[in-house]
Formats: C-alpha cells, sequence, structure tokens
C-alpha cells in the first residue's frame, strides 16, 4: 500500500471526480479532493501529496492559481494538468508554471494510471497534441530567432528531442519509443524532462507571447 | 487574454505587466494600478496625481488617458480597444472632439482666453471620460455607479422642496462667484490662479445642479442598452444550444442501446461544440476562407470518427494552404486512417502531420491487430496500392509498417512545392 503513490484531486465537476476516482483508486491512494481554488490550495498545503491532478479551468483563478499558490511554499510537489481544452495557451501556460504534464480528460484510465506514476517519479507526461504544441513552438529554430534567442541552448531542441517528440505526437508510448530508437525507456524519460525544462525556461517569444499574456513571461 | 495582477502593491517590488487595479481602485484603478507596477505606496501615486492635476491640469488628462488605454486586471481589453471595434463608435469619439476644439476656439474668440491650457486639458479629459462611460465593461461600471452613488450631494436626486432649493441656491452661487472670478483674471495674482480657482467653482456649482439628473439618465440609458446587448447574446446561445446539443442529447437518448452510436454522436457533439467555443471564425464564414492542411485534416478527423465510432487523435505541426498534390496525400491519409478503424480493431487511430519548408509529412497509426506486409489479404492489396498509387502519382512516397499484434503504421511524405 505505501509505495503507491498519494494523490489529489482537483476539479470542479463532481462527475469527473468520481469517474477519475473510479478508475484510478484501485492503484493510488487519494488522499484528498477540491472542488475550488482556495480549498485546493489549503489541502494541498496541509497533506502534501505526491501528485495533485489539476483540472486546468476551474472558477474563480483557474489551475494555475492552484499551481503557483502551492509551489510558493511547497515547490516539491508535482502537479499533472488535465483539461478538455485544446487550446495552446492554457497547455502551455499551465506547463511553463511548472506542471510536469499535461493530459486530456479522454485519456483512458490506464493511461492515466501510468502518467501519475511517472509524474510521481519525477519524469513529465506530454499528450500526443502537447507535443505537437512543443514542436511548433519550437520550429524554424535555424536562423530566424537567432537574434532574439540570448540562451541558444535553451531556445532549441536537440534533434534527438524533436524525433521523440515527434513520436509521441505520432501515438507512440514511450516504450515504443525505446523500441523505435534502441534507447532506453529512461533515456527516453530524460529527453522528455530535457524539453519540459527548456519548455519551463526558455524565452522564445512564441511561448512568452502565450505566457506573457496570462502573466508568466 | 485577460491577466489578473495582484490586489495590493508588495512595496520595493515592481510587478508585471501593468494592469488597472481591481481590489485597490477608487475611480478607475489607475493609482493602485501603478503602485502594483512600481511596488511603491498608492499613497505616493493619488497625491502625485492630484499635484499633477493643480499644475495646468495635467494630472487629470494623465489620470484620464491612462484610464481609458491600460487594461483592468482580469479583462482583456481596454477601453479605448473596446470602443474602437466599432465604425460607429470610433465616429461618434472623432465628432464628439470636433465639437470640443470648435468650442474652446470659440471661447478663445471672445475673450475667455485666460482659461488657457487648463481648459484644454481639462475639455480632453471630458472627452475621456465620455469614452470611459461608453466603453468600460458592466463589471467595472458597476463599480463607478457604487462609488458616485456614495458619494455626498451629487447622487442624490432632490426629494423634498426644501432640498431641492437648497441644491439649486448652492448650485447657482457657486456658479455666479466662479463667473465673477474669472471675470476679474488679472490684477495682483496673474491669470493662472484665479483661472483655475474660477473654473473649479463654476464646475462644482454646475455639478451640483445638474448631476443628480444627468447621472439618472446616463444610468436609464446603458441599462437599457446593457439589458439589450446581454438578450441579444442569450438568444443566440439559446438557438445555438438548441439546433446542436439539444438535438444530440436525443439522438443519444433514441440509440441508447447502440454504444458506438452514443459515442460517435458524443464525440461528433464535442468537436462542434469546442469548435463554436475555441474556435473564433466558428462565425458561419468558413466557405470563403483559403482551405490549409489543417482544415482539410479536421474534416478528415470528422469524417473518419462520425462514419466508423473510432476515436482520432489528430495533432499538425505547421500549416500551409493546399494544392492539388497536398489534397491527394491527405486523400490517401484517409484512406489509411479509413482501413485502421475499420480493421485493426484498435480504438484509437493517431494522425501526424508535419508541415516543413521542403516537406510535408503525415503518419496514420494505431495499434490493433496489425498485419503481415508480406502476405496480405487481396482486398487490403487493392487498398494499400490505392494509397501507394496515389502518392506515387503526386510524387510523393509511401512506407507502410505493420507488425502482428502490435499495429500499424503508415508513412506518406511529398515534397512542397512553392505555389
Amino acid at each position: 500500500m505505501s509505495d503507491q503513490p498519494r494523490v489529489f484531486l482537483v476539479d470542479d465537476h463532481e462527475l469527473m471526480r468520481a469517474g477519475i476516482r473510479a478508475e484510478i483508486s484501485g492503484s493510488v491512494t487519494i488522499i484528498g479532493e477540491a472542488d475550488e481554488v482556495a480549498a485546493a490550495i489549503d489541502l494541498i498545503g496541509e497533506r502534501c501529496p505526491d501528485v495533485v491532478l489539476l483540472d486546468v479551468h476551474l472558477p474563480h483563478g483557474g489551475g494555475l492559481m492552484v499551481l503557483r499558490e502551492v509551489h510558493r511554499t511547497n515547490p516539491e510537489i508535482r502537479f499533472l494538468a488535465l483539461s478538455v481544452s485544446d487550446a495552446s495557451e492554457d497547455v502551455i501556460s499551465i506547463v511553463r508554471a511548472g506542471a510536469r504534464g499535461y493530459v486530456t480528460k479522454n485519456i483512458s484510465g490506464t493511461e492515466l494510471i501510468e502518467a501519475i506514476m511517472r509524474v510521481a517519479a519525477g519524469d513529465a507526461v506530454f499528450s500526443p497534441r502537447l507535443a505537437g504544441f512543443v514542436l511548433d513552438a519550437f520550429a524554424g529554430s535555424k536562423g530566424e530567432d537567432f537574434v532574439a534567442s540570448l540562451d541558444v541552448e535553451l531556445d532549441q531542441l536537440t534533434p534527438r528531442e524533436r524525433q521523440v517528440l515527434r513520436l509521441i505526437a505520432r501515438g507512440y508510448a514511450y516504450r515504443d519509443i525505446a523500441g523505435e530508437l534502441g534507447i532506453s525507456t529512461k533515456t527516453v524519460e530524460s529527453h522528455v524532462s530535457s524539453v519540459l525544462r527548456k519548455l519551463q525556461l526558455s524565452n522564445r517569444h512564441q511561448l512568452t507571447n502565450w505566457a506573457s499574456e496570462r502573466d508568466l513571461g | 487574454m485577460p491577466v489578473t495582477t495582484a490586489d495590493r502593491p508588495t512595496l520595493g517590488t515592481p510587478q508585471r505587466p501593468f494592469r488597472r487595479s481591481r481590489e485597490n481602485a477608487v475611480l478607475g484603478g489607475v493609482a493602485g494600478g501603478i503602485a502594483i507596477r512600481f511596488g511603491v505606496s498608492e499613497r505616493t501615486i493619488r497625491i502625485l496625481f492630484a499635484l499633477g492635476a493643480l499644475a495646468g491640469g495635467v494630472g487629470l488628462l494623465a489620470y484620464v488617458t491612462t484610464w481609458i488605454t491600460v487594461r483592468r486586471s482580469g479583462e482583456d481589453q481596454s477601453i479605448i480597444e473596446r470602443l474602437t471595434r466599432h465604425e460607429k463608435q470610433r465616429h461618434t469619439i472623432f465628432v464628439i472632439f470636433i465639437a470640443i476644439v470648435v468650442t474652446l476656439m470659440l471661447f478663445h474668440s471672445i475673450g475667455l482666453h485666460q482659461l488657457g491650457s487648463f481648459a484644454w486639458t481639462v475639455a480632453l479629459s471630458v472627452i475621456g471620460l465620455f469614452a470611459v462611460w461608453r466603453g468600460t465593461s458592466a463589471d467595472e461600471r458597476a463599480g463607478i455607479d457604487a462609488t458616485i452613488s456614495a458619494a455626498p450631494i451629487l447622487a442624490h436626486t432632490p426629494t423634498s422642496r426644501r432640498a431641492l432649493a437648497a441644491r439649486v441656491l448652492a448650485g447657482a452661487v457657486l456658479i455666479i462667484i466662479g463667473l465673477v472670478v474669472l471675470s476679474r483674471v488679472g490684477g495682483i495674482w496673474g491669470a493662472a490662479v484665479p483661472s483655475l480657482l474660477g473654473a473649479i467653482t463654476l464646475l462644482g456649482g454646475l455639478l451640483i445642479l445638474l448631476a443628480p439628473w444627468w447621472l439618472e439618465t446616463v444610468r436609464d440609458l446603458s441599462h437599457e442598452r446593457r439589458e439589450r446587448v446581454r438578450a441579444e447574446e442569450r438568444a443566440t446561445m439559446v438557438a445555438h444550444l438548441h439546433d446542436s446539443v439539444l438535438q444530440t442529447l436525443t439522438l443519444i437518448e433514441r440509440s441508447a442501446g447502440d454504444e458506438q452510436a452514443v459515442r460517435r454522436f458524443a464525440r461528433g457533439q464535442e468537436r462542434e461544440l469546442r469548435k463554436w467555443l475555441f474556435d473564433p471564425n466558428h462565425a458561419g464564414e468558413a466557405s470563403n476562407q483559403v482551405e490549409t492542411v489543417s482544415t482539410v485534416a479536421k474534416r478528415i478527423e470528422a469524417e473518419v470518427e462520425d462514419d466508423y465510432g473510432v476515436r482520432v487523435e489528430l495533432v499538425i505541426v505547421g500549416d500551409c494552404a493546399v494544392d492539388e498534390h497536398l489534397l491527394a496525400m491527405l486523400a490517401a491519409g484517409k484512406e489509411a486512417a479509413v482501413n485502421a478503424a475499420k480493421w485493426s480493431g484498435a480504438p484509437i487511430v493517431s494522425i501526424y502531420i508535419e508541415v516543413e519548408p521542403e516537406l510535408i509529412t503525415m503518419f496514420i497509426r494505431d495499434t490493433g491487430t496489425g498485419f503481415d506486409t508480406t502476405q496480405v489479404a487481396s482486398d487490403r492489396h487493392g487498398i494499400a496500392w490505392s494509397i501507394r498509387g496515389r502518392m506515387d502519382q503526386h510524387g510523393g512516397r509511401t512506407v507502410v509498417k505493420s507488425e502482428l499484434g502490435s499495429g500499424t503504421e503508415i508513412e506518406l511524405a511529398i515534397p512542397r512545392r512553392k505555389l
């Protein structure tokens, strides 16, 4: 029991919470739920879960506010963002604010459990769509943004990272990617984590535009 | 995208971006916003504005300008952005501007030129306040309304005869004093001080005399307009919900036994609602839009989902207009997706399209049963040929990878031709 990750659930829809609870409760320990921003911030701070499953769209400030407030005091708590939205700015801003991953709500139960485990272990989780956004945001890195970027290393993806993201976007699971590229799953995870780091630290204008619009720049 | 800023300034810590404060506001939240932005006390900023207002009205003008050009915390448009969206509004603003300039020139020619710079700044500020009145969000307007209603003297419509008399008397006395002071400009005080005092007294008198009735009219007008806009919005929303969501729910109820149909209806409705909510171009003008890779691909996603009851996970990186070669590739890709939906047994078909400067690639993947690429059944052979044949004809290439038990992936690529 004790090695199951302790998960906290934040979603304003009772039905959605019930559905998620039913799907994951066998494999993780759910230590609390909240349906609004203020309660979520208090309870998460109190119970210190391993992973917070966070709905991006909450009334009164959104998941972004929960994430920022919790990270101010407990930066070690990991967040996995859940959303029904496809809007790139939602996704990018929550990930830039510090979420370890992003999945859409129509994800299957087993995939969700796998994603939680991965985040609990400190790795990153990208949905195909997030991988697409990131490729889009980091596209055209040869030259056109060269002048604007001070930190070239942060503002570009390595060819390997690009390859990994492409495979995620094509619908490959991590172990399929490992098989395809002839590397270990651990290496795939470290590539994805490195992309996450660049996503959070890079100043590429496309990212900062999305983010500064939401006061993250 | 709306941005919400902090409620209070943190002294010594500037915070970005600059927004008018929502919580920390007396009128427009300008001083509060500046205080938060630069991390100083809002009282300092307010005193600076007040001093600036005495210096030829500059502070007043600066305040009003900031009010209309800077977005309020949590809102996605500034007052001026909201106003200039409509041509008609722009015309109104222009006409008022001209009217005020003409009035000032008239004043000038009948000898009231002593008013000088003060009159100009006040006049411009009045235009600004008019803009505020027309362009604030409903939420902010409610706040201002409350502030004005709470103001002493100004806001209460006189109910008794005595109150009315007192108001008229006070107003008239102030107006007369103001006019007297203004007419004696010059002498030992010079021009600036008396004209300032006179103008303030005159304005005060006018306000006391007329404010209650004016406010009432303004409130009624804006209230009525707001109601009308709200009713229109509601009607559009109701029409949409009825046409799409209600219809689909009925369909789902009627086919409750058929799992595949239910899933198909739900997915179709989800797609449509998403488009309605998140796509700014949904307002029916799709027909004269240029067809691009992404519009065609989204249509393919919808068709395959509708016809075969699978989920299509579509990811597109980059975009460009389509030509006949690209259309051929997308058609071949659709064929592949239909194949996957029909034969593989997998619940999800992934489509990934990447538009690069020289090359466009498309991957169609499922994690279903797969097949042996060397021994294809004759019907599947035909379909594979129709994919490959199409691609060859347009100078593209096709790679089919499949393994029994772990799925199939088809890769299509075509060089990009400059249009």
